[in-house]
């Protein structure tokens, strides 16, 4: 049992369930930058299209997270059609390490980046021209989460199957 | 660059003449009127000179409006038909103007009374049906009782009704009046998750005994005294109602969409009235006397001619001054060709203040790469460039929605360039559909290379990128220290900081170069470090003050190496574009090939490229925007601006040709 639980292919595939993981903060995100959309659109419907966007913002988290997923299940050969490649325990705990960055930072940045929404959000929906700082706001936070999907990019793409 | 130079005009003129006057300014369109208030407060000059003010006129004009626009809410919420995607202004002539709205005045008029009136009657019929159906509902538990409502009493019992909680126990409640009031006739008419509805009849002289033994069950007496009859009637007299009712909100309704034919007039109608409105307004920033007017503003220079020759045409005395070094000018860009569109982004941030430059037509060209690079997709860049221009040619579109279109479409073509470069043309879709539906390998080939396999290479393409901007943008901020006559400041501040990160730079990667680039590197940081930390603090009082100054300043090399490192989200979004296509078109191939796995790439690739380029395309516009807002801007530009508000039409529906 814990054999198998330390074999390189688990390993590896734990990486890529972790990576995924990053969408919980971006769930959680949108779902508090949708809170507060909604309520800007309750008191001016027109707004809709502006706060939308703001709400998709910290939406990216979960699209990093599924990235770096994919990117392991290419590696580790689960979707190339030939089946799973055999995989040391070294290269699977490689893969497992490469995958915690944007699985980590992407639900802290992502629960961030959604309450910076939501303000932002709130910001259109008093001052409408200032849709471009909101975003910004918003968008500061992103930084990280782009960041530590460089890393987990770098780190995977740096090891050897 | 490009702030438009301003002038101060100053006029004063006849009053017989203001009225035609400010029409024709209005016409032109160019001139900013500023607001005089608080500036007559000598009292010699108080008794003679007045702000005029129409406020009457204004506040008439405003009443007209808020009606002609309940009218157009009222007409567009039961129009059936299309709405655009854009909303357009329609351009007519100024003469033709006139013509149709002293034609059509009258007509548009009684149609907008009708359409509020309409609007009204549907709100207060939808008020009554409201009310009336609370009062059906209040009446349902009482359906199955077949006494009339309005009966209290009869010669010798009287009849009360009521509720009790539902957790009471009946069998109690009837015992418990039994015992006080033997002659009562108890019924439970009905209950509900709350409530138990009962009728209670008893003698006249047993009625207090009664209410005694139910009010220890916290019975809560109701009474009908407004409606006659038994509920079940009741209630459908009042359904009936509503009926008709309804068929009135129906008849306004279909006569509100009927009107949606005349919708065109009463748009006019209202941009006539606002500009109406905005001429009365103006006259408030005014200074009048018995005789004359005066007023002061600001124009663009270049609309000194026409200007001139309104005034001289009216005969008003007129000056036009250059502004003074200390005054507030309103800020206008204007570029040209390729930098226009760029302005939105310049506009989103702040204008810049006097004594910033016009960073647009700078940044115009590193956005553009910018966004390509994020984006990188040639294909996604195709799309982009020719929806952006359909949408530019099928619609009038206009100020800040016309500039952000345009700005797309240009992007669109740099979006194309970096997918050519980088090999992205869907992600990988003709490869894969190639092997999973051809079963050939087909691989289009990157001009320079691929990001996904060589990302470092990216990386530091894109740190390269950064730095050039950067540099640019401390430039800048040399340019106006110079220009500002301090050439000192220029050197000390921008030029040791070029001398140190250079040979930053050179130290740390000129070994692929040659030794000797590694020696010159370390004496430039050497040199560069020295010069920051001995004048960095040369502002500051006292020793100890130069001293923290100056390491102060040398410390911002921190922040030097963040903004550099932001860079690398150029890497970062344009991968995130590749590998979201990748999926997709993986996803679309699972189905494997054969008619029916094609028609699943199919589906995959269109809902896949659609939500791609949605996502990613505003994370490239988000993040081109950060970079230049945060890092670029940061070097050297505050904002703040005003912008210039000339005195023009703010017309919502049409646009009068000059």
């Amino acid at each position: 049992m814990a054999e198998s639980l330390f074999s390189g292919e688990f390993l590896a595939l734990a990486g890529a369930a972790i990576a995924a993981l990053a969408g919980i903060g971006s769930a959680i995100g949108v779902g508090v930058a949708g809170e507060a959309a909604a309520g800007v659109v309750s008191e001016d419907p027109n707004k809709f299209g502006q706060v939308l966007l703001m709400q998709a913002l910290p939406g990216t988290q979960g699209i990093y997270g599924l990235l770096i997923a994919f990117l392991v299940m290419v590696k580790v050969g689960l979707l190339g059609g030939t089946g799973m490649i055999d995989l040391t325990m070294i290269q699977g705990a490689g893969i497992f390490a490469a995958s915690l960055p944007i699985g980590l930072v992407g639900i802290f940045s992502g629960i961030a980046q959604g309450k910076a929404a939501a303000a932002g959000i709130m910001l259109v929906g008093k001052k409408p021209s200032e849709l471009a700082k909101g975003m910004l706001f918003a968008a500061m936070v992103e930084t990280y989460a782009v960041l530590a999907l460089l890393v987990s990019f770098l780190m995977l793409n740096s090891i050897q199957v | 660059m490009a702030v438009i130079e301003m002038q101060k005009l100053t006029v004063i003129g006849l009053n017989s003449g203001r009225t035609p006057f400010i029409h024709e300014l209005m016409h032109l369109g160019v001139v900013e009127i500023n607001s005089q208030e608080g500036v007559v407060n000598d009292e010699e000059w108080m008794s003679d000179i007045f702000r005029t003010s129409n406020s009457a006129d204004v506040s008439r004009l405003e009443a007209d409006i808020s009606r002609v626009s309940t009218a157009l809410e009222a007409i567009n919420r039961y129009d059936k038909g299309k709405k655009p995607l854009f909303h357009t202004r329609e351009e007519i002539g100024r003469g033709k103007f006139t013509d149709y709205m002293n034609r059509t005045k009258t007509e548009t008029e009684m149609n907008v009374e009708t359409a509020v009136m309409s609007y009204k009657q549907i709100a207060d019929g939808q008020n009554e049906i409201n009310r009336l159906k609370g009062i059906i509902a209040g009446l349902r538990p009482w359906e199955s009782m077949d006494l009339p409502l309005q009966t209290k009493e009869t010669k010798y019992s009287v009849v009360i009704l009521g509720t009790v909680n539902i957790k009471t126990k009946f069998e109690e409640l009837l015992q418990a009046v039994l015992g006080k009031a033997p002659s009562a006739v108890v019924q439970q008419v009905s209950a509900d998750v709350q409530q138990i509805y009962i009728s209670i009849i008893c003698l006249k002289e047993e009625r207090d005994q009664a209410f005694e033994a139910l009010r220890e069950f916290a019975f809560n007496p109701v009474s009908f005294t407004e409606h006659y009859g038994p509920p079940r009637e009741v209630m459908k007299q009042y359904e009936t109602q509503i009926e008709e009712i309804q068929q009135g909100i129906n008849e306004k309704e279909a006569l509100l969409a009927e009107l949606s034919g005349a919708k065109k007039q009463i748009e006019f109608l209202y941009d006539s009235l606002s500009m109406h409105r905005d001429r009365a307004k103006i006259v408030g920033n005014m200074l009048s006397t018995e005789m004359v007017f005066y007023f002061d503003g600001w124009m663009p220079k270049k609309a000194q001619p026409e200007v001139e020759a309104l005034l001289k045409e009216f005969e008003f005395y007129y000056e036009i001054n250059e502004p003074e070094s200390d005054e507030e000018i309103p800020v206008c860009l204007q570029n040209g060709g390729f930098s226009t569109p760029f302005e939105a982004v310049t506009n989103m941030y702040s204008l810049p203040s006097r004594h910033d430059i016009d960073p647009t037509k700078i940044l115009a060209p590193f956005y553009f790469i910018f966004f390509g690079l994020m984006l990188s997709d040639a294909a996604y860049g195709i799309i982009i460039t020719v929806a952006c221009w359909i949408l530019l040619k099928k619609f009038k579109l206009e100020g800040m929605t016309y500039r952000m279109i345009k700005m797309f479409s240009f992007c669109g073509i740099s979006t194309f360039f970096w997918g050519v470069i980088f090999g992205g043309w869907f992600g990988d879709f003709f490869t894969v559909a190639g092997k999973t539906l051809f079963n050939v390998d087909f691989v289009i080939k990157p001009i320079w290379f691929d990001p996904l396999s060589e990302p470092m290479k990216l990386l530091i393409f894109s740190l390269i990128l950064g730095g050039i901007h950067l540099f640019v943008g401390m430039g800048i901020r040399a340019y106006m220290y110079i220009k500002e006559g301090h050439p000192l400041d220029a050197l000390l501040d921008i030029g040791l900081w070029y001398i140190l990160l250079i040979g930053l730079v050179l130290f740390g990667l000129g070994s692929s170069v040659g030794p000797a680039m590694v020696t010159v590197g370390k004496g430039m940081s050497i040199v560069g470090a020295a010069g920051i930390l001995l004048t960095g603090g040369r502002s500051k009082k006292g020793i100890l003050g130069k001293v923290t100054g100056g390491l102060g300043s040398l410390y911002g090399i921190t922040s030097y190496l963040s903004d550099v490192l932001s860079y690398s989200r150029l890497l970062a979004l344009g991968l995130a574009t590749g590998v979201v296509a990748k999926v997709i078109n993986t996803l679309g191939s699972l189905a494997g090939g054969g008619l029916k796995g094609a028609i699943v790439l199919l589906i995959a690739f269109v809902v896949g490229t659609i939500f791609n380029i949605a996502i990613n395309a505003l994370g490239a516009f988000v993040h081109s925007c950060r970079l230049q807002y945060v890092e670029f801007f940061g070097k050297f530009y505050t904002g703040g601006g005003r912008p210039f508000v000339p005195f023009e039409r703010k017309t919502k529906y049409i646009k009068i040709l000059k």
